[in-house]
């Protein structure tokens, strides 16, 4: 080596080039996920063109351009050739059995993009793709071309409309005969006994089936009326329906009822798309999921993730940060507290799902049976509390990530001054006092920390969930207006399980996709919303506590 | 109550204390480290009331663990051990039905480097009150305005008792310290070096306060610095290895001593 490359080494720049590598590796692979997620995650609420495509056989297709591949194949001279493939959306699952097909390359012949092609998106089966043919709206009917669409949106929001007064008018209908389902219950129950009745019970019966007799009749006129009202309101909404013609030249009658939205991608330009693209971001949000979870929105699943995080802050704050208090202020230091911490430590090297399974059979079996047997034995075998739930989930997941709020609010503890400690005692401060006034606040910071990293673990676990209360398809939430409000006993959805469930366990793979990659996207968005609300609460309290080393 | 006549206090001395009213009072204290190491031996030592008593000697001699005795901060120590008795206004601290808490309020404390919490100045002062159980905001501001003028630190600080005691200067925080430590209303207050990490027109101030307090408080100070011990003390005890070689009336000592090891200390010939 020469004396110019031994300098090199010496002053140390190949270690400055070295570590700086190293950081760039690893921000690099952070950023490029993230750039992945964030492409194909919000790239898909921008609405694609409608085309048309002709095949060399005669077929013809109208779908969504979705994707393009190489297909590997033979040619006649026994050569591995490449050829490019476009994969078609063409949607009219209920008409056709599936939403997507494959084309080679070589067998288009013509590709087009009508303009008044449209895409109806639907409550059931997916989307349809075609042409409007005619617009039936209760007793109109409209045929010229140039209404057709928008008479089609105005009737998707009459039936719409339609929709949610009949819902309330059945909801009523339902509250009216209530009492009387009830009665009738109560009655079916004795009656199935009826040869071995006490005599109590026989009295109850006939008392019943009076009470029965005259609910019937004072029910009765506002029933007819009720009933009325419905049979109308079912048939107008029937009646508002739209012709459509698919591009193998299939008609189809579509109920508006069932359209969840209906758009031309080919007449909109960039500010109607911006506009689509809003309302289907907006739509993913807040939304209910449809279609077995591809298509709708995700907003259970976050209100979920988002509820059974703070739950979990809830209940591991407060237990980690007294732990570390007593391992560190009151134990005696000795071999005992050394076994103590050590345990501590390792306990976050458990597999997460074997902390699923502990959290099942202790919480759930063990503790949750014990409460359905004192409190709700009434339900009983009906789990209450012995099954999954948010409460359990969300304990497991404290004890999943209370090593890591142990460890860091005892570095947060120990970073704290003893000249501070010392002159609070030397004031007439009991111990708890000291602890209380100067320990805890300067060690808020680490304690923070803790937190910070409880949050980021335990957003993203995904395995003892699903052994402990979430589920795909939630009925309610856990927060709501009914009291007690909080229903801590019901199961919740999970952003981290609605991308396992959509992209492995959904029954059309190729329309999930993309919904994978929006979750995923949203779940990471959360998580670092939270993280940085955290990080700002402990910069400003770092800024007050100069000394403090953390 | 009867002085302890121990070689270390001459005769004079000895005259002079019984007119005195004596607050603390050891008897035959020694305390180890460890069952080999061992910080004081057999001292017996009176400090009279309402005066300031300076503790001097070269460095390891064991001023700040007497002094740190006083109120009980030594049990904080592991593994320590202390035989004899400790008597405060006739009663052995270590007796098991003191209140250590209370023990803390009537002896105060302030120490060789400043350590004001990171509050506010007023919180900094409230400290003391508020663990002691006083909650009306009134009667603590009282205090706090007390505290401060005794501390000669209100007229700096009057506008600004909302910011943090961290902003304040070195001298200004020390004198911070002292105001916290009055804020109990103490009758002794020990004082551990605290001008030794100050400049000298810091320092000065502090000797000041020490002179405006002395009529109402009884001071025991620990000091490296014979000059301020000469300056500002009314007894001085002079210390080494553990022992207590000399107790006496500060210009009689720095004068015209009565042990040799006080006279070779304090002419400089070591330590």
């Amino acid at each position: 080596m020469n004396q110019a490359s031994k300098k090199f080494f010496k002053k140390g720049d190949p270690y400055v080039l070295l570590t700086s590598l190293g950081l760039l590796i690893s921000l690099g692979m952070v950023l490029w996920l993230l750039a992945i997620v964030l492409v194909k995650g919000l790239g898909i609420f921008w609405p694609r063109e409608l085309v048309q495509i002709n095949s060399k056989d005669e077929n013809v297709y109208l779908g969504e351009l979705w994707n393009s591949g190489k297909e590997i194949s033979e040619n006649e001279f026994e050569q591995i050739v490449e050829e490019e493939k476009t994969q078609l959306k063409i949607g009219n699952r209920d008409l056709y059995g599936y939403d997507f097909i494959w084309i080679s390359d070589k067998e288009i012949k013509t590709m087009t993009k009508p303009q008044n092609a449209a895409v109806f998106e639907r409550s059931e089966y997916g989307n349809l793709y075609g042409f409007i043919l005619q617009v039936n709206l209760n007793n109109e009917i409209v045929t010229d071309s140039s209404e057709l669409f928008n008479e089609a949106e105005k009737g998707i929001s009459l039936a719409h409309e339609l929709k949610i007064k009949l819902d309330e008018i059945e909801e009523e209908y339902n509250t009216l005969l209530t009492p009387l389902n009830k009665i009738q219950r109560e009655i079916s129950l004795l009656k199935v006994n009826s040869d071995f009745l006490t005599d109590e019970e026989a009295k109850r019966l006939n008392l019943l089936k009076e009470e029965e007799n005259k609910l019937t009749e004072s029910i009765n006129q506002p029933r007819i009326v009720l009933e009325e009202k419905i049979s109308t309101l079912k048939e107008r909404l029937n009646s508002f329906t739209v012709n459509v013609i698919t591009a193998n030249g299939d008609e189809t009658l579509m109920q508006l009822k069932n359209v969840v939205r209906l758009y031309q991608p080919n007449e909109m330009g960039i500010f109607g798309k911006s506009i689509h693209y809003v309302q289907n971001l907006w739509e993913f949000l807040s939304g209910e999921p449809r279609e077995s979870n591809t298509e709708g929105g995700v907003f259970p699943a976050i209100f979920g993730t988002v509820m059974m995080v703070i739950l979990m802050s809830i209940l591991v704050v407060p237990f980690g940060v007294l732990a570390a208090v007593y391992l560190n202020e009151y134990a005696k230091q000795g071999a005992l507290t050394r076994i103590i911490r050590l345990s501590v430590n390792n306990l976050a090297g458990v597999p997460s799902i074997v902390f699923g399974i502990f959290g099942l059979g202790f919480f759930i079996y063990i503790v949750g049976g014990s409460i359905d047997q004192f409190f709700f034995s009434d339900k009983l075998p009906a789990p209450t509390f012995g099954t999954g739930g948010i409460l359990w989930a969300s304990l497991t997941l404290a004890l999943l990530t209370l090593p890591v709020v142990v460890v860091a609010t005892e570095e947060g503890i120990l970073a704290v001054p003893k000249a501070n400690k010392d002159g609070a005692l030397a004031l007439g401060a009991t111990k708890w006092q000291m602890i209380k006034k100067v320990v805890l606040p300067n060690a808020m910071p680490g304690i923070l920390t803790g937190l910070i990293l409880a949050i980021s673990r335990g957003a993203g676990e995904v395995a003892p969930l699903m052994i402990t209360g979430v589920v795909k398809l939630a009925p309610d939430m856990p927060l709501d207006f009914n009291f007690p409000f909080f229903h801590l006993d019901r199961k919740f959805m999970h952003l981290g399980f609605h991308i396992y469930d959509v992209g492995f366990q959904s029954p059309n793979v190729e329309a999930a996709i993309p919904m994978v990659y929006s979750t995923a996207l949203l779940l990471i968005a959360i998580v670092v919303f939270l993280n940085l609300l955290a990080i700002y609460l402990r910069n400003r309290l770092r800024k007050k506590y100069k000394s403090s080393s953390f | 109550m009867a002085i302890n006549i121990s070689t270390a206090i001459s005769r004079e001395t000895v005259s002079e204390l019984l007119n005195e009213n004596i607050v603390i009072q050891t008897n035959n204290l020694s305390l180890y480290y460890t069952p080999e190491k061992s910080a004081l031996k057999n001292v017996n030592i009176q400090i009279p009331e309402k005066k300031v008593t300076a503790f001097i000697g070269p460095s390891g001699c064991g001023k700040s663990t007497l002094l740190r005795n006083f109120n009980r901060m030594n049990d904080l120590i592991p593994g320590i051990k202390i035989e004899g008795k400790i008597l405060i206004n006739g009663k052995n601290i270590y007796d098991p039905d003191v209140e250590l808490e209370d023990l803390r309020k009537r002896v105060g404390m302030v120490f060789q480097k400043s350590n004001p919490f990171p509050m506010s100045i007023w919180e900094n002062i409230a400290f003391g009150p508020k663990v002691n159980g006083l909650s009306n905001k009134k009667d603590i501001d009282e205090i706090v305005e007390e505290s401060l003028r005794q501390a000669d630190l209100w007229k700096e600080v009057k506008e600004r008792l909302n910011e943090s005691a961290l902003d304040l200067s070195g001298g200004q925080q020390q004198r911070l310290c002292i105001a916290r430590a009055l804020a109990n209303k103490p009758e002794i207050i020990l004082m551990d070096e605290p001008a030794s990490a100050l400049d000298p027109i810091s320092t000065g101030k502090i000797e000041e306060t020490i002179d405006e307090l002395r009529n109402n408080y009884t001071i025991v100070i620990v000091t490296h610095n014979m000059q301020q011990a000469a300056r500002i003390s009314d007894y001085t005890a002079f210390m080494m290895v553990g022992e207590l070689v000399e107790f006496n009336d500060t210009n009689t000592l720095f004068t015209h001593p009565d042990k040799k090891l006080t006279e070779e200390y304090i002419t400089g010939r070591f330590g």
